[in-house]
């Protein structure tokens, strides 16, 4: 060995041994001299030539480096120098003078030198990391966290570039504009008229909530969505008493009733209500009685399913025969009559719905058939006949009502039922009676209403208008009616009933439900009804909005009902008079009331919604900054207090302190333990830690708890920060980290807006299918990193992920189930599937459309998986024919083989090829292929780098495995620290890619064991208050 | 809570014009377009090789339900010699900056049951949904607000003179497809105002700039105390956003302070200003004061540049509008059920007699070698031919003036017997959109141009 070189490894060996006999910030004495001695007249013998100051060849100028401390400020080149030189591709074919090999590896070993001493030096500083904005993803996630509604304002913006180390999360790329100013304008915007005011506090509904319609829409859906998830099918509760009954055969002996209630999934106050109507003091009449009878011949409970499945078939025609028989006692309600008040008057319909409301739990006593009597029909048949004018004369019968009220009557005539026949005696009917009502009460018609018709008109016209969700059942007029009292009382609990109760109250709120009933309720008797048309009514309109003041509703109140006692109108419809106009004025004044006792409540929300914005508890002047603002809005700006929350809303989102990520540091003097602190930087506070760690793991805000450990001040202590990096990677929302670190490094992220397949030469390739290669390595990711697996099933795994449409393409056995049921496949090798390496995603991103790429697909795998940097192609290289069924004889493979042949094309191809090779078993959209696009045989040999002959992908594995598996480690571990560090490495980091590295053997090679490196690193917990380089000598600083 | 601070900037800068408008006195413009070259913004180039225009071109559809007598709803002739029928006449004055269209019409609206289907997607041409969750189509209108609103004040004024009723109608299709006409997109109709002193208000207090004003004021302030606290390295990026506030803040004032250097040159010139008291808070009373107001309001906002896009619902489909000074009983809706009659006629004649005074106005303003009328294309329509028959096979329709010269007037265009192919509403649509300078491939149920226009 040269007497150089092997003094450059003796120094190498001392500065390794002793870190802190070497003065920091300076550079040992050995690498100048040797600089001097060896590297400088390197440079100028075989470099400069091409890479100096009058010809610099790809920008690169070696002639200014003329000493180690302008090396240090430009490592970056190094690097490439360093590369270059060990691949041998430099200096190239068509230089004059080629250097012997010892003196190559003499500077070699020079460069590597100096970058130990430089990491040596800087160990753990923790680099340049200024404030920058959200990323477009970040933003969008932290959105969602924000307000529960994936509202993605940033669908509009211009893609965020990537810094070098590939990732979009970094001050190094993301930058601001006026024109991205104005988009973010746009967003907090859109974000703001997703708002919805609500009695106390708001939300924000997943549509925009400005129009009266859209306001409609997000209550009402609140509304249905609560009705449909609870449980009112009564064969649910007697299967679930029925398995309570047998609970010790089916081994469930001590459990209690209303443990099985939950097990059933129903309301246990209800199934206490069946079981003591089933078990209770033996009716012995009624139907309750045949109910009883019914219940007791239910099989008996045994250890099969098929037990089981025969009492489950019985309580469905326990529940058709309870349902069958309510209907035929469901009380009528006529409807009322009074001209000349129209139809369909507010008054009548409303009145019509409240008494069908009181109906639920009542049923109609004379609907019993009296045995041995004609059976007795509906007075209403009667009442409601229309009647024959005699000529010339007017009907006599002053209740004479439209068709519709007699259809309604005639569809209840009845005919004898044995269900219904009570015994003649009166003593004995009022027992049948009194168990008619028990029945009635327990079993309601309807637990709640979901939608209505008109409901004074003919039901069977009525039965094609469905849809119309919440609706009182009015022609044309808004309104809305809420009838579901049985679902309070019997089956929901208290907390239920209190969310029902706000879920109504808020829809008033929301959309001002009371006053656009009557605004609708005035136009209606203004003009279909014309009931409203004299003189007297004209101050009375509805463009009016003042018509829905107090005031207003009584006066016209009083004059309503004063036209229709002129009109002879029945005390009943006096009375629904009197009850419409009162009640609809009280709803109105309670919204009017809400209003305005809600106001601090907003404001208040609104400041809890700002600290959460910014991450960290507000100071008192930006809680009175944040009102400040409000009462300008208000007095100022003239708005209204919707219009004044929405600014404030959106004034909140554009605030730096939201959409920017500026770590401050810790004011309380402090030092990080375990590493002696570098000059030039601080600890970051916990506050900051908190999102830094969030925005790592979830590229989102933190949660309550992160933002507690901040509050408590421990957030910086090496075991909780690791505690609470172990508990964010088993969140649901490290699928964020999934897609934003997975898809960068792997270069998928923007895989779903590819068009580069023709889809008539692969019609298998369908937008699902496309959807389903993207997320594949998502589950895989989210399983490897929520279970904790070896980082090496990246490469090795014999499992992946697939949903029905991947499995198919895949030829695995077929998934069931919608397109988001995804199944773990284990030896997928059967099908020659496992880990990354053969994910149909990447083989697909990396072919041209109509034949495979080989250069790509190798390329791929060198540098997104093991790091190397290969230069661009020369730009006058001949492209490959973009068909490979029309390259005639010559095979893919041929046509790369010249690759080989040309030294200037082998020193890159040589590095890539072979691993592109053994991918030809699979073709342009990744489906497996035993030939070519051109019929012939595909032929997946490879010779990597260092003679190797391999087959396969099995065969990629072994290789990877031999050579290539600590590239693989290491550079898995410096992508995920620039990602987590949002910023590109510097030579300093070297100390923690060996700290992450030594971590991972020690822990079987898990991925929580590299997170945990990272996180309790120096770079991670500290901040560069200054430049850390300071101290370099003026003349160094070019 | 703490007191406003009177001394912010905003306070300051705002106060003295709130009070001024509070106490109803009214607008003083100036108008920008006196001057032959433009004061400000870009105007809208036309797509037709007509003359170039060099004022910007506004459109404003203007609606009335129910239909109109057919009797007397019908024009011969041509330009200024053009013979019109009685319910036509107010726009005798118009003659030659009139077209009148026939036999136009929306598939999507036909066969689906009367009213709400039929108004709904008047100007989107997309089949309707029915029951609770609305669906249509984004209207013609609002994609001219989205393509050309951004060089206004306000992307587009959307007045009415009826509220929205929104239950179902007996077609089980909601009520509001009666109500609104324009959609901003498939699911949300634009909110419209009814009430003239809000909509002046809103318009000609530059609402829309102040509340952006005043955000970024507040997060210029934000930024500041950033600053203090932050490295020095960190100032960089922060900067980088104080600059991008300021250039988007001076956008945003320049639309102001143009206006003010206009009135300042209009001023110091002598020249006629238009004034216009805000109206009184509250409605109305008599509904011939309502709509004027409205007319206006539209005339003015497109004199002063506020907005370039309008859509007036004179009255709603089914409406619920009486007309005592006619002489006629019955509500609107109840009166086109007898089309045919003399009172039907006088209330269609009266509204042409509201686009005759709005084109009136329009017309009084002088722009550049014409009127600001010639530069605008106001289309009147309706959603039925015939109210008693609920006939919506065709519909009627007029444009008034020249839309900056991009459009031929002083025609009768009749397409009820060109096929149906070729009498979609949505071609007109694309063919006034084309020369709006918005060139779409296909809108609604239409994917060509409507011959002749």
């Amino acid at each position: 060995m040269p007497l150089r070189f092997s003094f450059v490894v003796i120094w190498i060996y001392l500065v390794a041994r002793v870190p802190a006999a070497v003065p920091p910030n300076s550079n040992p004495p050995g690498l100048e001299i040797a600089f001097h001695r060896t590297v400088q007249p390197f440079l100028e013998t075989y470099c400069v030539s091409c890479h100096g100051k009058e010809t610099t060849k790809a920008d690169l100028d070696l002639s200014r480096y003329t000493n180690v401390a302008r090396v240090t400020t430009g490592f970056t080149h190094w690097e490439l120098v360093l590369e270059r030189l060990e691949a041998g591709d430099m200096p190239s074919e068509k230089a004059k003078h080629f250097p012997s090999d010892p003196l190559r590896a003499e500077v070699v070993a020079w460069i590597r030198a100096f970058r130990q001493a430089e990491a040596t030096k800087n160990a753990g500083d923790p680099g340049p990391v200024l404030a920058r904005r959200l990323s477009n993803a970040e933003y969008d996630y932290t959105i969602r966290d924000l307000t529960g509604v994936d509202i993605r304002p940033t669908k509009e913006f211009p893609v965020d570039p990537a810094n070098q180390a590939g990732f979009d999360n970094s001050g190094e790329s993301l930058a601001m504009s006026p024109a991205l100013f104005k988009k973010y304008l746009g967003a907090a915007r859109t974000v703001s008229e997703h708002l919805v005011l609500q009695p106390a506090g708001f939300a924000f509904a997943p549509h925009p909530a400005v129009v009266d319609t859209d306001r409609d829409r997000y209550s009402v859906q609140r509304i249905i969505d609560f009705y449909r998830r609870q449980p009112t099918d009564y064969a649910e509760y007697f299967l679930a008493a029925w398995r309570f009954k047998h609970r010790a055969a089916l081994g469930r002996d001590s459990a209690s009733l209303e443990a099985i209630a939950v097990e059933a999934k129903v309301s246990p106050r209800y199934l206490a209500t069946i079981w003591a109507t089933l078990n209770g003091p033996e009716a012995d009449v009624g139907p309750i009685a045949t109910l009883q009878a019914r219940w007791l011949a239910l099989p008996v409970a045994g250890p099969t399913a098929e037990s089981t499945a025969a009492a489950r078939a019985q309580c469905a025609q326990l529940r058709d025969f309870v349902v069958g028989l309510r209907d035929k006692i469901i009380p009528d309600v006529t409807n009322l009559t009074a001209p000349p008040m129209q139809q369909g008057s507010q008054v009548f319909v409303l009145w019509k719905d409240r008494r069908m409301a009181e109906n639920r739990r009542r049923y109609d006593v004379t609907a019993l058939q009296v045995e041995g009597q004609p059976v007795a029909q509906p007075a209403a048949v009667k009442t409601t006949a229309p009647t024959v004018a005699a000529a010339g004369k007017r009907p006599v019968n002053p209740n004479a009502a439209t068709s519709a009220t007699y259809k309604m009557a005639l569809a209840r005539i009845r005919v004898a039922d044995p269900d219904l026949t009570v015994p003649a005696d009166p003593a004995e009917r009022i027992r049948y009676e009194a168990e008619f009502a028990r029945f009635a009460a327990v079993f309601p018609d309807a637990f709640y209403i979901s939608e209505r018709a008109r409901v004074y008109a003919d039901p069977e016209k009525e039965k094609s208008l469905g849809g119309r969700l919440l609706s009182a059942g009015l022609h044309s007029m808004t309104g809305f009616f809420r009838d579901d009292a049985p679902l309070s009382d019997l089956i929901l609990d208290e907390p239920g009933r209190r969310e029902l109760d706000r879920l109504w109250r808020e829809f008033d709120y929301a959309a001002s439900v009371p006053q656009r009933m009557h605004i609708s309720f005035v136009w209606f008797e203004r003009t279909d009804s014309r009931y409203m048309t004299d003189a007297e009514f004209d101050p009375y309109r509805p463009e009016d909005k003042s018509v829905t003041s107090q005031e207003k509703v009584r006066r016209l109140a009083e004059i309503y009902l004063a036209k229709a006692q002129k009109n002879n109108a029945s005390e009943t419809v006096q009375q629904a008079i009197r009850e419409h106009f009162e009640i609809a004025a009280a709803n109105i004044l309670q919204v009017e009331r809400d209003r305005i006792a809600a106001e601090p409540s907003h404001l208040r929300a609104l400041q809890d919604f700002a600290a959460r914005a910014y991450r960290r508890p507000l100071t008192s002047q930006e809680r009175d900054g944040l009102v400040a603002f409000y009462r300008e809005s208000r007095d100022t700006n003239g708005l209204d207090h919707e219009e004044a929350m929405r600014d404030c809303l959106a004034s909140v989102l554009m605030s730096p302190h939201f959409c920017y990520r500026i770590d401050l540091v810790d004011p309380t003097p402090r030092t990080i333990p375990s590493s002696a602190p570098l000059a030039g930087t601080q600890p970051l506070s916990d506050y900051a830690l908190a999102s830094r760690l969030s925005y790592f793991l979830w590229s989102s805000l933190p949660d309550a708890e992160l933002l507690a450990h901040a509050a408590a001040g421990d957030l910086h202590e090496p075991k909780v920060i690791a505690a609470q990096s172990r508990r964010l990677l088993t969140d649901d929302r490290i699928r964020n980290f999934t897609t934003e670190f997975g898809g960068n490094w792997l270069d998928f992220r923007r895989f779903e807006e590819i068009n580069t397949v023709d889809r008539e030469r692969f019609p298998a390739f369908t937008n699902e299918l496309r959807a389903a290669m993207f997320a594949e390595p998502l589950h895989f990711l989210i399983d490897l990193v929520r279970a904790d697996r070896p980082v090496l099933n990246l490469l090795y795994a014999d499992y992946t992920f697939v949903n029905p449409v991947l499995a198919q393409h895949y030829g695995m056995p077929a998934v069931t189930g919608p397109p988001d049921a995804w199944v773990r496949v284990e030896h997928a090798d059967r099908f020659a599937r496992g880990g990354l390496l053969p994910m149909a995603v990447f083989l697909t991103a990396n072919s041209p459309g109509l034949r495979t790429s080989p250069v790509k697909r190798g390329h791929w795998v060198v540098s997104r998986l093991l790091g190397e940097r290969i230069p661009p192609p020369p730009p006058t290289v001949a492209a490959l024919p973009p068909d490979e069924s029309k390259m005639g004889d010559l095979t893919l493979r041929d046509a790369l083989a010249r690759h080989r042949e040309d030294k200037s094309c082998a020193s890159c191809h040589a590095r890539i090829d072979s691993f592109g090779l053994v991918f030809e078993g699979f073709g342009p959209v990744g489906e497996r292929r035993e030939k070519d696009l051109g019929d012939r045989p595909v032929d997946t040999r490879a010779s990597f780098p260092g003679g190797q002959e391999r087959t396969g992908v099995t065969g990629l594995r072994e290789f990877l495995h031999d050579r290539r598996e600590s590239d693989f480690l290491d550079n898995l571990c410096r992508k995920l620290a620039a990602y987590a560090l949002g910023r590109t490495l510097l030579p300093s980091d070297d100390g923690l890619i060996r700290d992450m590295r030594a971590k991972l053997a020690t822990n079987q090679q898990r991925f929580s064991a590299l997170v945990e490196t990272i996180v309790t690193s120096p770079q991670f917990l500290t901040k560069r208050v200054s430049s850390v380089s300071a101290t370099l000598p003026a003349h160094a600083r070019d | 809570m703490p007191a406003i601070n009177q001394n912010s900037p905003a306070a300051l800068r705002y106060q003295i014009s709130r009070r001024t408008f509070l106490r109803g006195t009214g607008v003083v413009m100036a108008l920008p377009w006196l001057e032959s070259l433009p004061v400000w913004g870009a105007p809208a180039a036309p797509a037709t090789p007509a003359a170039p225009a060099p004022y910007p071109q506004r459109f404003a559809a203007v609606f009335m339900g129910n239909g109109i007598n057919s009797q007397h709803w019908w024009a011969k002739g041509a330009g200024a010699e053009m013979e019109l029928g009685k319910t036509l006449k107010p726009l005798e004055p118009f003659r030659t900056k009139l077209n009148v269209i026939s036999g136009l019409y929306n598939r999507a609206a036909t066969g689906v049951g009367i009213h709400p289907g039929m108004t709904g997607n008047l100007l989107s041409g997309l089949p309707l949904t029915k029951g609770a969750v609305l669906h249509g189509g984004v209207s013609m209108d609002q994609i001219l607000a989205s393509r050309l609103g951004h060089e206004t004040t306000q992307p587009s004024l959307i007045l009415g003179c009826e509220q929205p009723i929104t239950g179902y109608h007996e077609t089980n299709f909601s009520m509001a497809y009666s109500s609104h006409i324009s959609w901003e997109n498939a699911d949300s109709p634009v909110p419209m105002e009814v009430y003239p002193s809000l909509a002046f208000d809103s318009l000609f207090e530059n609402r829309g700039s102040r509340r952006t004003q005043s955000i970024l004021d507040r997060v210029k302030e934000d930024a500041a105390s950033l600053n203090r606290q932050v490295s020095a390295a960190d100032h960089a990026k922060l900067d980088e956003y104080l600059n991008s506030v300021r250039e988007v803040e001076k956008r945003v004032d320049r639309m102001r302070s143009d206006q003010q250097k206009a009135a300042n040159n209009a001023r110091n010139r002598g020249r006629p200003m238009v004034t216009m008291n805000r109206p009184d808070n509250g409605l109305p009373e008599d509904i011939r004061e309502h709509m004027r107001l409205m007319c206006d309001i539209v005339a003015l906002a497109f004199q002063t540049d506020k907005t370039r896009i309008a859509t007036l619902l004179l009255c709603r489909d089914l409406s619920g509008l009486f007309y005592p000074f006619l002489g006629v009983r019955k509500a609107h809706h109840s009166a086109s059920h007898d089309d045919q009659s003399a009172d039907y006629e006088s209330i269609a004649r009266y509204y042409v007699g509201h686009l005759a005074y709005l084109a009136g106005r329009l017309e009084a303003m002088p722009e550049g070698d014409g009127t600001v009328l010639d530069h605008t294309c106001l289309m009147y329509l309706s959603n039925m031919w015939s109210g008693t028959k609920h006939d919506n096979s065709k519909v009627p329709l007029l444009t008034v003036g020249g839309f900056g010269g991009t459009l031929a007037t002083g025609r009768i265009l009749d397409y009820t017997d060109k096929g149906d192919e070729n009498r979609k509403l949505c071609s007109l649509y694309l063919s006034l959109m084309d020369r709006a300078g918005v060139s779409l491939p296909r809108f609604g149920d239409a994917d060509a141009r409507l011959a002749g226009i």
